[in-house]
């Protein structure tokens, strides 16, 4: 499906799962939970856990241009944070996660956060989620201990539950609003894909668009050059028509 | 004579037209309908046709090449004989060193002679002639040598069924060509001296251009030249894939003796068209490089370099390409599409019960354990015997050990795991409350194995007591070896080895024995992970060069899109039954401890076209990598990985450093602590 932008999300945060302490068998999973909450609008709690980075995609409108989301859903477990830095190259939008029942991921948010400013470009948009809100009577962070944190570093808010899919479109979009609202203020040179940003055919004649037919036709070009070149150069007449020949199947 | 599988072809004319042509040794006629599809001719018959192996005269392999007519078909098929009583003949060689086993890991079986690109025959002035086979797929059979004579019969027959040009600047090479593309089609029946020309792709496109003017800033001169080295180049008997690939089965040990003086030539020649390309890199191409896809994908195939895996042989190769390394790169991007691996051997069924025991003294010793690891790594297992077998692959059992004495084991080991549970399950309610170590680590655990293969028949559902057997079984090791504790991907080692295992006590020793190799995969600084992604990259820089100068262009040098498969041995990426297979393969240790560092390469360089083509950075690369999952053919990927193994031989094994997981640390520093986790 063609789309006037594509934007690079990742999502980060502690691991996130939560087990109820009735039955093992009960549980709550974080992030990979939100995304698929996000791209298939299901709740599935039994998801494998996520070794290294999954990926998910799902076309939204803006200003009735279709942009297409491309999410990256990284491990939370300490250990693969050496890896998880890698993924933060090129994405445009950040989801910041915790756990609004575990006090400790709330606690370790300025950690990620500083991996995410150390290792993304500076414009990425970063949206802190608080997750479970689904889970109130549970809460261990309050509202607005979030917005707090949110306003000192600059972030958007918004609590959400992957469960119940409460306001988890809404925190996809305006991430999404919040990077096309940059682009039109010219944040962003979309043509450096470095931002996160890929302009695709979809929606606007896009500069980058013309660039790639330009550069397709470029090759086509030499390639008709070197077969002109060499059927003047022959001297060889059957050569010289089949080669002819070739020109003519490749116009065609 | 000694073959024992035998064809009633007395009634077939070809067959007795054929036998009036050259000397050939013929004994009882019978058949061998399973490797012929049925309502078939044979068109040419050759015994003694023999495949060398190694360069021990003790090892050749002598066998029946036949062309087989089918329909509108033409299939080549090569059976060997089977081997009853000496083998000698009149050329005194016994084969008696090979297993019938062995032998039929060279059988070529029913190739459509379509699928032959190119067939050069070699006349050298002592010795056999031979033929040397090289398939569009990139497959390049060993050389066949005609013990009998026959070689021209062969080639004459293929002509009468196929279409076989004779290459025009050197007589010995045979093109067979399967015309599809109408452009192909109409220019061969042009009898043209030269096809088309090919101009590079996208990406070559700039750095031709820029290496043309940089290499020849005399346009004349440089135009000139071109069409010199043109003509040269345009023959197909020029077309460097097919010398690499030829090279390639010669390259092998298989031949190694036997053929080094060809080697030297080809060898020379390769130096030519290295130094050609340099100057002229828009090479011209033959007409059988122009696939039906158009010009865009034909120009891949005109892009050939020297083969990569050929370096170690071609010094001089690797000086020049260090000369140029901006062009080699781009050069070379599209060059190795076809370089499929060859030597792979054919994998064989699972050992099954009646072999095992053949491997085995009456009280239970293995008595060959080298045996018994390339027996599995060649087949693996079949299912019942893993429980048994895989105790013994990982270590937990000796090799040596009998029934009685891994009986005696694993009663004393189930009480000391007993106890090692009992560890943690002391721990009260109170006490665990004082115990934030324990309580995260379960936590942990807890919320992992809920999250493991729980698609699976026998983890799935809720209050599945295996789920809890995950469970304990990981924290007790996190018990047993608390420095390094629990870390997201144990549960995907552990899940298979319980299912086999069927016992919690049994699955928790092997489990040990894995760690013992995979440990370092979990260090918290990523210490055993590092280090096998840079073995990987200095593999891969042997085996291809292009590819890796293509990642290191893109940034792509950490090789952490490899990171899945190396932290949990693959087992995200294949399904259940295939990761068992493919890791007993692995665990057996035969040709290296790092096969799956091998793996890795034969993966990316079956998709390195399509990587190089689409020019991808690291996070399509990643995407694309992850997307593999499922979609990667087990068999294909172990016979890439084996042929990349041998061919890498001892270079290969020496860039691995030396403590690279699984090989145990060089010095026990096994006082390896690190912080715990959320």
């Amino acid at each position: 499906m063609s789309y006037a932008y594509l934007f690079k999300y990742i999502i980060i945060g502690d691991t996130g799962s939560f087990v109820s302490p009735i039955s093992p068998f009960q549980i709550w999973v974080g992030k990979s939970c939100l995304l698929l909450q996000f791209t298939d609008k299901r709740f599935q709690p039994v998801h494998d856990l996520t070794i290294g980075v999954e990926f998910g995609a799902r076309m939204i409108t803006i200003d009735n241009k279709p942009i297409k989301l491309q999410i990256w859903d990284t491990a939370g477990q300490e250990s693969f944070r050496s890896i998880t830095r890698s993924y933060y190259r090129g994405a445009a939008g950040a989801l910041l996660v915790y756990d609004i029942t575990r006090r400790e991921t709330f606690n370790h948010l300025a950690s990620w956060l500083e991996d995410a400013r150390q290792h993304a470009n500076a414009n990425m948009t970063i949206m802190l989620i608080g997750n479970k809100c689904d889970l109130a009577h549970r809460r261990a962070v309050s509202t607005e201990e979030g917005e707090q944190f949110a306003k000192e570093n600059g972030l958007i808010f918004m609590e959400a539950s992957a469960k119940t899919a409460q306001n988890v479109e809404e925190a996809f979009i305006s991430t999404a609003a919040t990077i096309y609202k940059k682009i039109q203020d010219g944040v962003f040179d979309v043509s450096n894909e470095s931002y996160g940003i890929k302009v695709g055919y979809g929606g606007i004649p896009g500069t980058l668009g013309w660039k790639r037919w330009l550069n397709f036709s470029s090759r086509r070009v030499l390639q008709l050059k070197l077969l002109i070149f060499e059927c003047f150069d022959s001297s060889n007449c059957v050569y010289r028509v089949s080669t002819l020949y070739c020109l003519l199947l490749l116009f065609l | 004579m000694h073959e024992a599988d035998i064809h009633d072809l007395s009634d077939d004319a070809d067959y007795a037209a054929s036998q009036q042509q050259g000397s050939r040794s013929i004994s009882r006629c019978g058949s061998d309908k399973r490797s012929e599809p049925s309502g078939a001719e044979v068109v040419f018959l050759k015994e003694n046709v023999a495949i060398h192996p190694t360069q021990y005269a003790s090892e050749r392999i002598r066998g029946r090449l036949r062309l087989i007519k089918q329909g509108a078909c033409l299939f080549m098929t090569w059976i060997p004989y089977k081997e009853i009583g000496s083998g000698g003949g009149a050329f005194g060689h016994s084969d008696a060193r090979l297993s019938d086993k062995d032998r039929n890991l060279y059988s070529i079986r029913a190739v459509p002679v379509t699928d032959i690109r190119s067939i050069r025959r070699h006349n050298p002035t002592l010795g056999w002639q031979y033929v040397i086979v090289v398939l569009s797929s990139g497959l390049a059979f060993p050389p066949l040598y005609f013990y009998n004579g026959g070689v021209r019969e062969f080639l004459a027959t293929l002509k009468q069924h196929a279409v076989l040009v004779r290459s025009a600047d050197d007589a010995n090479l045979f093109l067979l060509n399967d015309f599809q593309d109408p452009l192909q089609r109409s220019l061969s029946s042009l009898e043209l001296p030269r096809a088309v020309s090919v101009a590079p792709t996208s990406t070559s496109e700039s750095s031709s251009s820029s290496s043309v003017s940089s290499e020849r800033p005399e346009d004349g001169r440089s135009y000139s030249e071109y069409q010199k080295h043109g003509q040269k180049s345009n023959d197909p008997a020029r077309d460097l894939s097919i010398q690499v690939l030829e090279k390639f089965s010669l390259v092998t040990k298989f031949a190694r003796e036997t053929t080094s003086h060809i080697f030297r030539e080809i060898h020379s020649d390769n130096l030519n068209t290295n130094d050609r390309k340099n100057q002229a890199p828009i090479v011209s191409n033959s007409n059988n490089d122009v696939d039906n896809s158009g010009l865009e994908s034909a120009s891949t195939e005109s892009f050939v370099a020297a083969d990569p895996i050929e370096k170690p042989s071609c010094r001089k190769d690797i000086s020049a390409v260090k000369k140029l390394p901006l062009q080699w790169g781009v050069l070379s991007l599209f060059i190795f599409d076809k370089m499929t691996l060859v030597w792979g051997k054919p994998r064989q069924s699972p050992l099954g019960t009646e072999e095992w025991v053949t491997f085995l003294d009456a009280e239970g010793r293995i008595l060959d354990s080298k045996d018994l690891r390339k027996r599995i790594f060649y087949g693996g297992v079949e299912h019942q015997l893993r429980k048994e077998i895989w105790k013994i692959l990982l270590g937990y059992h000796d090799y040596d050990s009998t029934y009685a004495e891994r009986e005696y084991l694993s009663s004393m080991k189930k009480v000391e795991y007993k106890a090692l549970k009992r560890q943690w399950k002391s721990i009260s309610v109170a006490q665990a409350k004082k115990f934030t170590k324990f309580r995260e680590r379960k936590a942990l655990i807890d919320k992992d194995v809920v999250r493991t293969d729980r698609s699976i028949t026998f983890y799935d559902g809720d209050d599945n007591p295996n789920v809890m057997l995950l469970r304990d079984v990981l924290l007790t090791y996190s018990f047993y070896n608390f420095d390094l504790g629990y870390c997201q991907g144990m549960s995907d080692l552990l899940s298979p080895i319980l299912f086999v295992m069927e016992d919690e006590s049994e699955a928790f020793w092997c489990f040990v024995a894995l760690m013992e190799r995979l440990g370092p995969n979990f260090n918290r600084d990523q210490s055993g992970m590092h280090s096998q992604l840079f073995a990987l990259s200095m593999l891969l820089e042997l085996l291809d060069k292009p590819l890796h100068n293509y990642f290191k262009q893109k940034d792509c040098l950490n090789y952490f899109f490899c990171f899945r498969w190396v932290l949990i041995q693959f087992k995200r990426e294949f399904h259940y039954e295939q990761i068992m297979r493919m890791w007993e393969v692995v665990w057996t240790h035969y040709l290296s401890e790092h096969l799956h560092l091998y793996a890795c390469v034969a993966i990316l360089k079956k998709h390195r076209k399509k990587i190089m083509g689409e020019e991808m950075d690291f996070d399509t690369l990643l995407k694309f990598i992850n997307d593999l999952s499922g979609h990667i053919d087990l068999d294909a990927i172990l016979r890439d990985a084996e042929a990349l193994c041998v061919c890498a031989g001892e270079n290969g094994a020496a860039l691995i450093p030396p403590g690279t997981p699984p090989s145990l640390p060089l010095e026990s520093n096994l006082l390896y602590s690190q912080q715990d986790e959320l």
